[in-house]
């Protein structure tokens, strides 16, 4: 979930390569403003429908596949990682018959957060749907981006496949819980209006097994994850200034979700939370049920943003406490994306005992000096 | 200080100019050679100043054959021991005096201060900044005096010298010549037509096909 | 000792006197340097340039792939970009398209267009990816937004957010300027668009122009290259950077060096003046430098001084001609662009680029030289007997051995034998040597021929017309004419270049001429402001076509770009009905054909246009292969039918039949139309019932003499250049001409106090001069004018064809020739006239005194 807002200084869009932030980030905020009538809307009430939804849905603007989770090394490090593949849909005249015709865009991330490195290390890439070079398909998990791959086999596992030029991943996810529909039935809000929401289904407690690569190097990894898989045509609200998202799987076996999306005025404009248990009973947190209050901010050396690196997450009547794994998560892709944000590995304590691990992801906490 | 030993000289088409020739200048001597058309006094010049070779003979200046140094070492001999002063005066006409007068000191490599008394001594004082054009033809042998004078030769060769002047001018330059050599304690040879010119020397010797003789004076 | 001194006062003293002629020298030098360094600068800085832009449009690929045609099927993309060892490939769809707004402007009215793919453009040719508005990030990706370079939107007065009309075979398409594109080069007109939006929008679906290729590390780039050609087959030209170079220096390498050749033509009149200048000077100071060696210079010494006075005048000129060459090339660059009016290097706008290395080069060529034309005269000087050399009357002495004839002879038989030499790497190298050997060989022997022919005049003149003006005018010119023919070098060699290009220049033209005449036979010329080997007139739009009235008789053809060689520019395949029986009647053939009863029904009979029989050996009765796309499974087998004449086409041209072709390629489109008129229609009616047509408007219609007249008018345009090198040969050559005479008339000043003493008028001293400054300038341009006719031979028959492939037949353009002699004969007695005035003004008196 990377509603990172688009901002980009003057500087950047001297840079050779400014052009792909363009695609990669700018698109988000394209949904916000410029909705084309063309796309279907998010409605209520609408059963979600597997393996179908598992698929792309290509007559919706934008959508997500959206993995994270720790791993360990042999030598029983911890280190984060997060896949994302998007599939966009671009105004581009569908009557084109040409076969490059770029009516969708599939765009792949890649990071790793290893506190080794004391950094997060990233990769990405962006390739218009063609030739069967790069797609998303329909009725099932299957996304490809040259020999970037990532696919939901027979089982219901996934194979995931990053070769990136320093960094790559090779993992199979297994599930090991059912998916948990957000919103109850799938149907996710994203704001007081009622269009502003999207179809959003996870599955927590992913058993992960698999390669990583770093510098030509690779090592075994297993671990547990976290997926996504959200659609939509509209989501962000104009007022709305970034977004604060925590997904984490807990030592119990339950599972926590919880987002806020901040006003640019201040203060909250819409949130969410909700915890499964091991058993499979789900709570649901109505906005005002959640809090996020930030412990402690880490001011970037890199772009000068501060983020609340700790954060307290109240849902209901439970307190979570938010500890990242290393400060410097920051992702600071002015070079290439122009995407600035804080997506990092957090562990998860309640009443000062350990609960679980997650991911928490800031956006919108880096302003541009107006040069 | 000028030793003539045995010369022998032919022109290229055969025939004999000068055979046999011995002769010795000392130093300080002032001598006129005189002697028919034809007979080889410009020839003889020629050869003291290394300007041209024997066909056998030696010629010591300073006790240094000429006659067998290469071009280059009797160039510095010549331009170190020699002054010419010739019958067209052969003035460099886009120098000025000066200049002119100045140029044996610049061969030697000496400073050029002198060229200026020099002027004043051949009676050409203030005149240093004129151009040749300017002049009278004795006042450019006098300045071809000066020059052949200017760097104190041990031998002045002078052709002609007043063959192109008028008797009383002829007279002034000869009488300066000779005034000026022997002020600068040089030896000196002139070779003319001119009894009158003849006259002024120390000595006049007439060149003949059997070699140099003292003239018989009437 | 101290020579510096002296070499001053020498020096100054002798510019004091004869200013003029020293001026005449730094001229000349400064003028050649300053041409050949103007040109230099220049053809580097276009040259660079375009290399540039065109390494700008391929990014930084270690590979591309192109098909032998314009364009290949896509599908060659996800194959290539599947493959372990490429890590990107980059589609691109280059186009040419009109400009509606642009259409009238024949020549120039077509835009390039880059359809990219910017996600994989971003990775090998990041310069190409426009940047789009703020908030519309997209853009890149939109069906309908074009991105301009800077260039282009100027060229087309168009800004960001505009609409833009291109054409597309018969239909207008609007685009809207998007952004721009700031990373290409100056000058550049390009735009780029999504490839998707050019494949559809410009009727291009499913092809590519070419594809880059990123190979993976480790990858050895001559195996996988080796390994790709084979697989692709021979449809495919797989080629590296180093190919892209070769080809963009093939492209323009005749025409720059022949260029640069003319302007060292200049420097090299330059040294035939300052030989002349400084002999006549040497031989005037002959006097002074014979008292020096008196007074005690040495040989060495006296070579030193005058090449030292020869090396001043040289460092000034050189330096003079660095300085104005500089300004020139930064002025010509200004106003005529990087390619001087001759289209080479179109849409390039070169910047200026100052480098040490060739501005030592020119200095040093201007120096060397001058160094080398004060050589010969030093020497002869240094080496004289001084005795004598004191004596007056000795100059023609000197000047004998100047005047032998046999190394003069020596170079003339060189110079035959170099003509027959063939080309190095392409260029005449044995063609230009020829040509200066001629010119030495023959400027040398202007002394020994001129004491030839003034002594058969002067017996003439003593034993038929008594005449004293006469006899003393040829006495002179027949004993002392070494000085004089000294004096006419430098005009004789610039006299003889100047025939030459004349020559040269006027042979290219009518044949030019001819051979528009042949092939463009009919009456009105249609083509359709087509893309690409896309387009052109599909077979509705030949037939409404074929069914206007008033149209005698039609002929269709078809262009397609072949590459046979990925070193070098692509040929032209026209495919058009041609006369089976008697292919003259078609084409301008030369020499041997193959007879047509010869030919077999197994393979097709091409014409083939003079370049491709040097460049890739496409001799008469050779069988051949042609990477043309067929539509059946067969490779068809040529035969080269016979040799045409093409002056259009520099890279090599192939004519087949259209039948031969259609049958093939399955392909029907043409691309022209040539329409014969009917007796009592006129060109204006057919015109505006073509313009009647449903797709009228998009139409290119010409009248065939309209053509004509432009290739005419560019012909001349890239000539244009070469008259003002001549012009500024010439013009050297007549003020060393005014210097010499004058010089000389000076030193006679004393021979005409004489004549005027025993009762010669002035006047008649006068016509004296002036007959002889005629009579040798007459005889210079007979001479002149038989070199420059030797060297416009090795022009046409050796230098045309090794440089540009064309061969032409030779034209006299003698009225212009006699008009130029007469010009020249009385600027040369004017000049011996005027200078002689000054010689005469002066009394007796001081003529006497003015003895050396």
């Amino acid at each position: 979930m990377v509603f990172s807002t688009y901002a980009y200084g003057k500087k950047t869009w001297l840079l050779v390569f400014a052009r792909m932030v363009t695609i990669a980030w700018s698109l988000f905020t394209a949904v916000s403003f410029a909705e084309s009538p063309r796309y279907m809307p998010v409605m209520p009430d609408y059963d979600l429908v597997f393996p179908k939804d598992y698929g792309s849905h290509q007559g919706f603007r934008i959508e997500w596949w959206y993995v994270t989770g720790w791993l360990e090394t042999p030598d029983e490090k911890p280190l984060g990682f997060q896949v994302t593949f998007f599939r966009y849909a671009t105004d581009h005249d569908s009557e084109n018959p040409s076969r490059f015709a770029p009516k969708h865009l599939i765009i792949a991330h890649l990071a790793l957060s290893d506190p080794a490195v004391g950094k997060l290390l990233h990769e990405e890439k962006t390739a218009r749907e063609s030739f069967d070079l790069a797609y998303a398909r329909q009725g099932n998990t299957d996304v490809k981006l040259d020999d970037w791959t990532f696919v939901r086999v027979a089982d219901g596992s996934y194979e995931v496949e990053m070769q990136g030029s320093n960094i790559g991943l090779k993992l199979s996810l297994k599930p090991t819980q059912p998916i948990l529909l957000q919103g109850g039935d799938g149907f996710s809000r994203k704001g007081p209006e009622p269009e502003q929401a999207s179809y959003y289904y996870s599955e927590p407690h992913l058993q992960v097994a698999g390669t990583v690569f770093r510098h030509g190097k690779s090592v075994t990894v297993s671990g547990s994850a976290w997926l996504d898989h959200e659609w939509s045509s509209d989501i962000l609200d104009p007022n709305a200034d970034g977004w604060d998202w925590v997904g984490a799987n807990l030592d119990d076996g339950s599972a926590l979700m919880a987002f806020q999306i901040r006003l640019k005025k201040g203060g909250k404009l819409w949130a969410y939370a909700a915890l499964r248990d091991a058993a499979g009973h789900v709570t649901l947190f109505e906005p005002e049920q959640v809090e996020f209050t930030p412990q402690r901010t880490w001011r970037s050396p890199h772009t000068d943003a501060v983020y609340p690196v700790e954060m307290r997450i109240r849902t209901g009547e439970t307190e979570w406490l938010l500890t990242p794994l290393f400060d410097d998560q920051e992702l600071d892709s002015r070079q290439s994306t122009a995407a600035v944000y804080w997506e990092g590995a957090v562990t998860l304590s309640r009443d000062g005992q350990p609960a679980g691990r997650g991911y928490l992801e800031l956006t919108g906490y880096f302003r541009p000096l107006d040069m | 200080m000028l030793k003539l030993i045995n010369i022998n000289k032919g022109y290229a088409d055969g025939r004999q100019v000068l055979s046999n020739l011995s002769y010795c200048l000392n130093n300080g001597e002032y001598v006129a050679i005189m002697g028919d058309s034809g007979v080889g006094k410009s020839t003889l010049l020629n050869l003291i100043a290394g300007l041209d070779k024997p066909d056998t003979g030696e010629i010591l200046i300073d006790d240094v054959a000429i006659s067998s140094l290469d071009d280059d070492a009797a160039t510095r001999l010549r331009r170190e021991k020699f002054g010419f002063i010739f019958q067209a005066f052969y003035i460099l006409p886009h120098l000025t005096l000066s200049q002119n007068v100045a140029l044996p000191l610049l061969l030697n490599g000496v400073s050029i201060e002198a060229a200026e008394q020099m002027l004043v001594a051949v009676g050409l004082q203030g005149r240093g900044h004129h151009f040749p054009r300017q002049l009278s033809g004795g006042e450019l042998q006098r300045v071809a005096i000066a020059r052949a004078l200017i760097h104190r030769p041990k031998l002045v060769l002078a052709d002609e010298p007043t063959g192109n002047l008028d008797p009383d001018t002829a007279h002034e330059i000869l009488m300066l010549m000779r005034t000026e050599i022997k002020a600068n304690g040089a030896s000196g040879i002139i070779v003319t037509h001119s009894k009158a010119a003849a006259a002024t020397a120390d000595r006049v010797l007439v060149l003949t096909k059997d070699g140099l003789h003292p003239a018989v004076l009437n | 000792m101290d020579h510096g001194l002296i070499f001053r006062w020498l020096l100054f003293g002798e510019w004091r006197s004869h200013l003029l002629q020293a001026v005449v020298v730094i001229t000349a030098i400064a003028l050649g340097v300053a041409l050949g360094y103007a040109i230099h600068l220049i053809n580097t800085a276009a040259y660079n340039e375009f290399s540039a832009a065109t390494k700008n449009l391929t990014g930084q690929s270690d590979l591309q792939v192109r098909g032998t045609q314009a364009m290949f099927d896509e599908r060659l993309y996800p194959a290539l970009m599947a493959r372990d060892d490429v890590v990107t490939a980059n589609p691109v769809l280059e186009l040419d398209v009109v400009v509606s707004a642009k259409q009238t402007e024949r020549s120039d009215n077509k835009l390039k267009i880059l359809g990219i793919d910017l996600f994989r453009a971003m990775e090998i040719s990041p310069d190409l990816i426009g940047m789009p508005a703020e908030g519309k990030p997209l853009d890149g990706l939109s069906d309908d937004a074009i991105f301009l370079s800077p260039a282009a939107m100027e060229w087309l007065q168009v800004k960001q957010d505009e609409s833009l009309q291109l054409r597309v075979g018969t239909q207008t398409i609007n685009f809207r300027v998007a952004g721009g594109l700031v990373r290409s080069r100056a000058g550049q007109r390009i735009a780029v668009m999504d490839i998707a939006t050019a494949q559809w929008r410009f009727q291009h679906l499913g092809l590519l122009s070419r594809i880059e290729l990123k190979l993976a590390e480790g990858v050895n780039h001559a195996a996988f290259k080796t390994k790709l050609t084979q697989e692709l087959g021979e449809y495919y030209r797989v080629t590296e950077s180093a190919d892209q170079e070769t080809r963009v220096n093939n492209m323009s390498r005749a025409y720059r060096v022949n260029l640069n050749m003319l302007a060292l033509v200049a420097l090299f009149t330059g040294a035939f003046l300052v030989f002349s200048s400084q002999a006549l000077s040497v031989i005037r100071r002959r006097h002074q430098f014979a008292l020096l060696r008196v007074l005690g210079l040495t040989r060495r010494e006296l070579l030193q001084q005058i090449l030292s006075e020869g090396a001043v005048l040289g460092v000034v000129g050189s330096l003079l001609g660095l300085a104005l060459g500089y300004v020139t090339a930064f002025i010509a660059l200004q106003y005529f662009g990087g390619d001087l009016g001759s289209g080479f290097f179109k849409g390039v706008q070169p910047a200026l680029f100052f480098s040490v290395s060739s501005a030592a080069i020119f200095f040093l060529l201007g120096l060397g030289v001058t160094l080398l034309g004060s050589a010969v005269p030093a020497w002869e000087a240094a080496n004289a007997n001084t005795a004598p050399a004191l004596k007056s009357g000795s100059e023609e002495m000197a000047l004998k051995r100047l005047a032998r004839p046999w190394p003069a002879l020596l170079c003339l038989g060189l110079a035959g034998l170099f003509v027959l030499m063939p080309p190095i790497f392409d260029l005449p190298v044995f063609g230009y040597l020829a040509i200066a050997l001629l010119l030495i060989g023959g400027i040398a022997l202007m002394p020994y021929i001129s004491t030839l022919f003034f002594s058969m005049a002067s017996t003439w003149n003593n034993t038929r017309i008594y005449n004293v003006i006469a006899a003393l005018t040829l006495a002179r010119l027949a004993n002392a004419s070494n000085q004089a023919s000294i004096a006419l070098g430098g005009v004789l060699a610039s006299f003889s270049l100047m025939v030459a290009m004349a020559i040269m220049v006027t042979s290219f033209r009518e044949s030019v001429d001819d051979w528009l005449e042949q092939v463009l036979p009919a009456d009105i010329y249609v083509q359709l402001a087509a893309s690409g080997d896309q387009g052109g007139f599909q077979l509705p739009q030949q037939e409404a076509i074929a069914a206007i009235p008033g149209v005698s008789r039609y002929d269709f053809s078809r262009f397609i770009k072949l590459t046979l060689d990925p070193g070098r520019p692509e040929i032209t395949l026209i495919a058009r009905p041609i006369d089976a029986t008697d292919p003259r009647n078609t084409l301008p053939i030369i020499g041997n054909t193959v007879e047509p009863g010869l030919l077999t029904d197994d393979v097709i009979p091409i014409w083939v246009s003079e370049a491709m029989v040097d460049l890739y050996n496409f001799t008469v009765g050779k069988q051949v292969r042609l990477p043309l796309r067929t539509a059946g499974p067969d490779t068809p087998q040529f035969i080269v039918a016979g040799v045409w004449r093409d002056y259009g086409r520099q890279f090599g041209a192939i004519q087949m039949q259209l039948s031969d072709y259609q049958l093939l390629s399955n392909d029907l489109n043409v691309n022209t139309a040539a329409l014969w008129l009917q007796t009592g229609t006129t060109a204006e009616q057919l015109m505006a019932s073509l313009k009647n047509l449903s797709f009228g408007g998009a139409l290119d219609i010409t009248q065939s003499s309209d053509i004509r007249t432009l290739s005419l008018e560019i012909f001349d345009r890239s000539f244009a250049v070469t008259y003002l090198l001549e012009a500024v040969a010439v013009v050297i050559g007549l003020l060393g001409v005014a210097a010499s005479f004058s010089a000389q008339a000076l030193a006679r000043t004393k021979e005409f106090g004489m004549l005027r003493h025993i009762g010669v008028m002035r006047r008649q001293v006068l016509r004296m001069l002036a007959a002889e400054g005629g009579l040798l300038t007459v005889l210079g341009v007979i001479l002149g004018f038989v070199i420059g006719w030797g060297i416009s031979l090795i022009l046409v028959f050796v230098v045309n064809p090794q440089s540009f492939h064309w061969t032409m037949q030779l034209h006299l353009p003698w009225s212009w020739l006699a008009i130029v002699a007469l010009v020249m004969v009385v600027l040369a007695g004017l000049t011996a006239l005027i200078a002689g005035r000054h010689a005469v003004s002066g009394n007796a008196i001081r003529a006497v005194r003015e003895d050396w």
